[in-house]
């Protein structure tokens, strides 16, 4: 017994981490409240696959910036290499001087720190942010990258259309890649007042993904964070809190949640090893309110499938 | 499911696109009508192409100058090139109706209901001009298109796109944002 509330104790102390040498304390800033210190509740090992989500991030007001320090101070002490980006990445005109006031005044530190990003296309991004330098699409509306034993697919679910469709079952079926892993703008499932579920993309994306394996998605659209229940052994998760907010907006009592936060703006930080993809989500304030694990059970079962979500 | 029938030859398939199970198949007049409306897109197209091929191409880490120039200057020699372009010249009064048709066999009930409430109560796109030729306001919204009528609707070549706004159906170029052309009345 006193052995396992020392390894606890010792779990504990591993995964909070000061900056800087600072104890721990908060102090005040305009209208969030910014702590010195980082609780990282991932594994936060070398050679796993680590990356942030975020959606909805285009709007260059303060939040966005303020959202984007506590992402930094993240990166200390669990340096992720890339971001996912879920789509509306620029909100209003998309000139120049957009790019610049939207996203890179934004996140400048992070892109210093040679941090990848890789945007998928929200309904307010126009189809050449895919040429756009920092982007990296590779010119494509939709497209797959590899890291380590995770496939990452993006794709544009603001036009799905048959070219797209054949394109991901093509890319799908041929893929070897222990975990596989889809991002878009709109939300399959979701339990958002204002938008909801997109139940007519999920007619024709969800076949595709039981059919060949793919075991988390991603998504934004909805301003607000949300981990779905497994739909048929899938993993769903809305991050689109990145740049605007929808205080209020997820339907309480939903049978579709596992979690959901929609008090503030946030990100998703992930982690993949081998046989699971450890998650924490943070808000502006510098809260976790979300971790857990997402277990793959294909080594149990034979399949390509992740069975459960534990905290 | 849309996806079930895709190896199903005995489906009437019209030019690239595939009927859902269930969907009523096209007689031989509409087959035409599809494929004259086809024909009059892929027009559009080789225009666009041909005249995107005489300049610089835009590189893949593209800055957002370069982006910014690219469009407004192919704007400009597209609108150049079709200065007669006039509303109904690819959605003619025969592919309207049949556009019309498809559309509303596809949304039926709640789920024409949850379309209309998304394109005319919720949408970002009330400013958007219908004005043939002249550019989609990149501040406006690009309402998402339901996968599941794009499976129905004639297929476009992979620069043009179809677009709600109002109640009516746009079709726009995705890299200069020129609205090519519109029909009204298209949702249900």
């Amino acid at each position: 017994m006193k052995r396992r509330a020392a390894s606890l104790l010792l779990t504990i102390l591993l995964t909070v981490i000061t900056i800087n040498g600072q104890t721990p304390s908060t102090r005040t800033n305009g209208n969030s409240r910014e702590t010195s210190t980082v609780s990282v509740s991932l594994p936060n090992k070398q050679g796993n696959v680590r990356f942030l989500v975020i959606g909805d991030t285009g709007t260059g007001s303060d939040q966005q910036h303020e959202l984007a320090k506590i992402m930094l101070r993240y990166r200390q002490a669990f340096p992720f290499e890339f971001v996912l980006m879920m789509g509306d990445n620029m909100y209003g005109s998309e000139k120049a001087t957009d790019y610049k006031r939207k996203f890179e005044d934004v996140y400048r530190p992070l892109l210093d720190q040679k941090v990848k990003f890789y945007a998928a296309l929200g309904n307010h991004d126009e189809s050449n942010q895919r040429f756009y330098e920092f982007f990296n699409m590779e010119g494509q509306e939709y497209y797959r990258f590899k890291k380590g034993n995770v496939s990452f697919y993006a794709l544009n679910s603001n036009y799905m259309d048959k070219k797209q469709i054949d394109w991901l079952k093509d890319k799908l079926a041929t893929d070897t890649a222990s975990w596989k892993i889809a991002f878009f703008h709109h939300p399959p499932y979701s339990s958002g007042g204002k938008h909801g579920s997109d139940t007519k993309l999920r007619e024709v994306v969800e076949p595709l993904f039981l059919q060949h394996g793919v075991n988390v998605v991603l998504a934004g659209h909805e301003h607000f964070y949300e981990r779905i229940k497994p739909q048929k052994g899938i993993h769903y998760f809305i991050s689109g809190s990145g740049g605007k907010l929808r205080k209020g907006d997820i339907k309480k009592g939903s049978p579709l949640t596992a979690k959901a936060y929609d008090k503030d703006m946030s990100f998703m930080l992930a982690e993949i090893s081998d046989e699971q993809m450890h998650f924490q989500v943070i808000s502006r304030t510098g809260e976790t309110v979300d971790a857990g694990v997402v277990v793959h059970q294909r080594k149990k079962n034979g399949n390509n499938r992740v069975a459960s979500t534990s905290q | 499911m849309c996806l079930a029938m895709y190896g199903h030859e005995s489906e009437v398939y019209v030019g690239s696109s595939h009927l859902p199970q269930g969907a009523s198949t096209l007689s031989p007049k509409d087959k035409v009508i599809f494929t004259a409306f086809e024909k009059r897109v892929k027009g559009y197209s080789k225009l666009r192409e041909d005249l995107e091929g005489k300049m610089p191409k835009l590189s893949k880490e593209a800055k957002p100058e370069e982006i910014e120039t690219h469009k407004k200057q192919f704007q400009e020699r597209v609108r150049a090139a079709r200065s007669t372009a006039k509303h109904g010249d690819l959605f003619t009064p025969e592919a309207a109706v049949l556009i019309r048709t498809i559309i509303k066999d596809e949304f039926k009930g709640r789920e024409r209901v949850e379309l209309r409430d998304t394109v005319l109560r919720e949408s970002d796109t009330k400013a958007v001009p219908l004005r043939v030729n002249y550019p989609y306001p990149e501040s406006q919204e690009l309402l998402e298109m339901p996968p599941t009528l794009l499976l129905r609707l004639p297929q476009l070549p992979k620069q043009l796109r179809y677009r709600f706004v109002g109640r009516s159906m746009l079709l726009v170029d995705r890299e200069n944002g020129l609205i090519v052309d519109y029909m009204t009345n298209a949702l249900p």
